[in-house]
């Protein structure tokens, strides 16, 4: 028995019976009426629906049926499509004459169709069906590309009606076409966020999870520590910088920048005294010597690195969204991959260490010096633009607001996504490099690898897919997380939530929801392939 | 050839895992660590390409103090294989042995063919395994892989610490005799540690038993069973050392080729007769023309059929009578007592009758080590 078959069916089927597939809404913010799919009287087309929702019902029965995959496919594409446009035609012929179906009084202004809970539910089952059958055709040893063309048949054809402007009546397209525009720059802004705020936190976490991994002693509390973040609300994180970031952004930049000096100086001094006194003390004195550092190195360690963080996002804003360094930006994307696509040749179709390997990596090793030339330039050019590089004098008129940096806005908001993101990543590379075998380690060592070359070829290989889990992990909470800091002046996706829970209007925290639902499976699949190009056959889980 | 030299290791808690270890391992041989654990075997080993670092004294590998060179170049010239393997799950079998040429900066060619070479050389298809992953082998397969990685860069020297333990016991057999062949022809100076007595007097051409971080008694395995130094290694090497020591022992170095009361298949009866009187035996072997052992022929059976030798012969395949040549004495004996024969042919390979070996001759064999035994304690 296909029981995921019969739980397409069911899904669907009950959907379609008991909740109301359409609503009928006099404007756009008070609610309307709602339409079961069996109160469209005189029109039998739609209980073809309901008679589709059955058919998975009964072939999940029967097993002995060879062709069960695709009559399952095709039946769940069928309900997929339909579920689409039959409801469709239903809300243009409701739009014709709506005061016929409204109750007296209401205030009929471009009345609109939302979709509700049955057509949700359809949806639901039919992608369900859809599945069901993929797992037969599998199971029966399908081709691989039959399989995606059964599973992205019905997703695609749907597409493009939506893009054919077949599906314009329902109410999230009628707010979408309103807020086109709008939707664009805040799905970017969103986007650079989560992506910046991602980079760092991996820069940050994976260096963490490191030293965590190769000191006993600290892993606890670096542990301990990230898994408190995580235990703050996001927006009490948020409310927490404000204050301190505030006073930051105005105060001079040349001031902090000595402090960060003065304090690094300390923080270094005091490690490196650590590590060569490391083996002649007690082990007390050596905790004493860590929390120094820490200490010492934490608060100017922040600063700079919200300054930082926030320098760097106002750049990207300024390159992606001003045509001013677009020549720059797209120097530097265009090297960037360049040096990506060299260092993927080299480590998966040459040989290591041959003669080909060693030029293809100094190219690689030109490649992204060019690269980091790039950055500098844009840098140069965005901060001159900003009097920054104008002279002594201006510079000493610069605050650290002038870098981007106050209590509300992006900065706030990339230093709480940063640190939102540490857990996974600190974790997962904690657990990724301490699981590797011992044995493997020691055989590596006894052959006689360097610490780099063991650290290089054999635990960051076999660690790499625990950190991408890490990664995915983050990126995908990030983008949820994303959403909240529209409350302190960020913008994105959250913007559109907002409104709508403030209008309490469905639409438009859908217009919010669903690209960032959309942008969370993006990023999930586009890191699982990254994943999987770069981890060896011989360690890859095997997929069911 | 390896040198330790009055060696000591301290651990930072003050334990003294090695007290002072004076021992020559000589070029081309096997010589086992053994000792029950905590004797610092294993520390000893691991000293010799510095995994652990000496407290005091020194060990000479090569005629050269070991820390002459830098920790990593003094590892690539040994070999190291361990219990647990330790193959590099995402290298392919190839990658993981050419780990250590990679690092001497070998050319692909070379290091392809040296591949290959080992691969044929520990019984695996190059053509059918380089590619694969060590999780598509089966454990001996591993095993084998970790030997011929350890192989790698031919290095004259090689440590191996516990290689077979972690494999089931008929695995374990054959990855041993296969050892021993590709030894005799690559003659390695090995350190080989184990805890497991009949894989030490079947591996080494010399055994160290250590104690508590001290030599107890270094020698070969037939002197170690034979005049076991002290109570300790006595108790060490088990009260069957007598057994063992025949298991030293191959059939052919005992068997007796003149002690052969044989008859032909187209001989007389009154022929077999006559051979069976002139040998003093109960029974005489009947081979056929080449030679091959067919079964045996005794007075009961004459009397029964006193007209044709092949009707009174007992037929039987010489695999359930005789004994091969090149088992061990041990074999040999388990074989008579378990047929109750006093006296067994020694077939070849196909069967070839080549002489026998009497009960009486194993006895004695024994004995002779009891007695030099009591000779040595009292």
């Amino acid at each position: 028995m296909n029981r995921i078959a019969m739980l397409g069916g069911l899904i669907a089927g009950l959907g379609f019976f008991f909740l109301p597939i359409l609503n009928l809404k006099p404007n756009r913010l008070a609610s309307g009426t709602s339409f079961n799919l069996l109160e469209f009287q005189g029109d039998d087309r739609y209980l073809i629906l309901f008679i589709l929702a059955l058919v998975p019902l009964a072939l999940a029965f029967r097993d002995e049926l060879e062709s069960r995959g695709w009559l399952l496919v095709g039946a769940g594409s069928l309900l997929f499509l339909l579920t689409l446009i039959l409801p469709a035609m239903a809300g243009r012929m409701l739009l014709q004459d709506p005061e016929a179906y409204l109750s007296g009084g209401a205030f009929i202004r471009n009345p609109r169709i939302l979709p509700t809970g049955g057509f949700a539910l359809g949806l639901v089952g039919a992608y369900v069906t859809i599945f069901a059958g993929v797992r037969d055709l599998a199971r029966a040893g399908v081709q691989s590309w039959l399989q995606a063309l059964a599973t992205w048949f019905a997703p695609v054809v749907a597409a493009i009606l939506l893009l054919n402007g077949s599906f314009d009546v329902y109410s999230i397209l009628v707010e979408f076409y309103a807020n086109g525009a709008a939707l664009e720059q805040k799905f970017v802004e969103h986007l650079m966020f989560v992506g910046i705020s991602l980079l760092v936190g991996f820069v940050v976490g994976v260096g963490l999870g490191l030293w965590a991994s190769r000191d006993e002693r600290v892993a606890p509390i670096i542990l301990y520590a990230v898994g408190i973040i995580q235990t703050i609300p996001s927006l009490a994180l948020f409310g927490v910088l404000l204050v301190p970031l505030a006073r930051l952004g105005s105060q001079q930049f040349l001031p902090v920048a000595a402090f960060f000096g003065v304090s690094a100086v300390i923080a270094i001094a005091i490690g490196a005294s650590y590590v060569f006194l490391a083996d002649r003390e007690p082990g007390q004195l050596r905790i004493v010597h860590l929390l120094a550092t820490a200490l010492s190195a934490a608060v100017p360690l922040a600063l700079f690195v919200g300054v930082l963080v926030s320098f760097v996002f106002r750049l990207a804003s300024i390159g992606f969204t001003s045509g001013d360094y677009a020549g720059t930006t797209s120097t530097i994307g265009t090297l960037l991959l360049a040096a990506i696509v060299v260092w993927a040749v080299a480590r998966w179709t040459v040989a290591p260490d041959s003669r080909l390997r060693r030029i293809l990596r100094w190219a690689n090793w030109a490649l992204s010096g060019a690269t980091v030339a790039g950055v500098i330039v844009l840098f140069v050019q965005a901060s001159g633009s900003s009097r920054a590089l104008g002279g002594v004098e201006s510079l000493q008129a610069l605050t650290i607001r002038d870098l981007g940096v106050s209590g509300i806005g992006v900065a706030p908001a990339l230093i709480a996504l940063t640190l939102y993101s540490l857990l996974p990543l600190v974790r997962n590379t904690y657990a990724g490099l301490n699981n590797v075998d011992n044995a493997i380690i020691d055989s590596g060592r006894g052959m006689g690898m360097t610490p780099t070359q063991r650290f290089m070829q054999i635990e960051l290989p076999l660690a790499f897919p625990v950190i991408m889990a890490g990664v995915r992990n983050a990126g995908v909470a990030l983008v949820g997380i994303g959403t909240v800091a529209t409350v302190i002046g960020a913008g994105g996706l959250g913007d559109f939530v907002i409104q709508g829970i403030v209008n309490t209007s469905i639409d438009q925290i859908l217009l919010g929801a669903i690209p960032a639902i959309g942008l969370a499976l993006v990023l999930d699949a586009g890191l699982r392939a990254i994943e999987g190009l770069l981890t060896s056959p011989g360690i890859k889980q095997v997929q069911s | 050839m390896i040198e330790f030299q009055n060696v000591v290791k301290r651990f930072p808690d003050g334990f003294a895992a090695v007290k002072g270890l004076d021992l020559t391992v000589h070029d081309g041989e096997i010589c086992v660590f053994i000792g029950p654990s905590g004797c610092g075997k294993t520390t000893s080993m691991r000293m010799v390409n510095r995994l652990l670092s000496i407290t005091e004294g020194k060990i000479m590998v090569e005629g050269r103090d070991n820390r002459d060179f830098p920790a990593e170049e003094l590892r690539r010239k040994i070999g190291y294989a361990i219990q647990q393997i330790g193959l590099f799950p995402h290298f392919t079998v190839l990658d993981n042995i050419a780990v250590v040429p990679r690092m001497l900066g070998w050319d692909d060619t070379r290091i392809r063919k040296r591949v290959d070479e080992l691969l044929e050389l520990v019984g695996l298809d190059p053509d059918i395994n380089r590619d694969k992953y060590p999780r598509q082998l089966s454990g001996g397969q591993q095993q084998r892989v970790g030997v011929a990685r350890a192989l790698g860069a031919d290095p004259p020297i090689m440590l191996m610490d516990e290689p077979f333990g972690a494999i089931d016991p008929i695995t374990r057999e054959v990855l041993q005799e296969e050892f021993l062949q590709i030894q005799k022809e690559i003659s390695k100076t090995i350190i080989f540690v184990t805890h497991d007595i009949d894989e030490a007097i079947k591996m080494g051409d010399r055994i160290a038993i250590l104690r508590d971080g001290s030599l107890e008694q270094y020698d070969t395995p037939d002197n170690i069973l034979a005049h076991p130094k002290d109570r300790f290694v006595r108790d060490f090497v088990g009260s069957d050392r007598s057994l063992k020591r025949l298991g030293l022992i191959r059939v052919h170095e005992l068997m007796d080729p003149d002690l052969l009361p044989t008859v032909r298949l187209r001989d007389s009866v009154e022929h077999a007769k006559k051979v069976i009187a002139e040998h003093k035996v109960r029974s005489a072997f009947v081979v056929d023309e080449d030679g091959v052992l067919k079964g045996w022929i005794d007075m009961e059976g004459i009397r029964q059929s006193p007209n044709s030798l092949v009707d009174a012969m007992m037929e039987a395949d010489y695999n359930e009578i005789g004994v091969r040549k090149n088992q061990t004495a041990r074999e040999a004996l388990s074989a008579m007592v378990a047929r109750s024969f006093r006296i067994t042919p020694v077939v070849d390979r196909k069967g070839q009758l080549l002489g026998s070996i009497t009960l009486k001759s194993l006895q004695e064999l024994a004995e002779q080590g009891w007695a030099e035994e009591e000779a040595g304690t009292s």
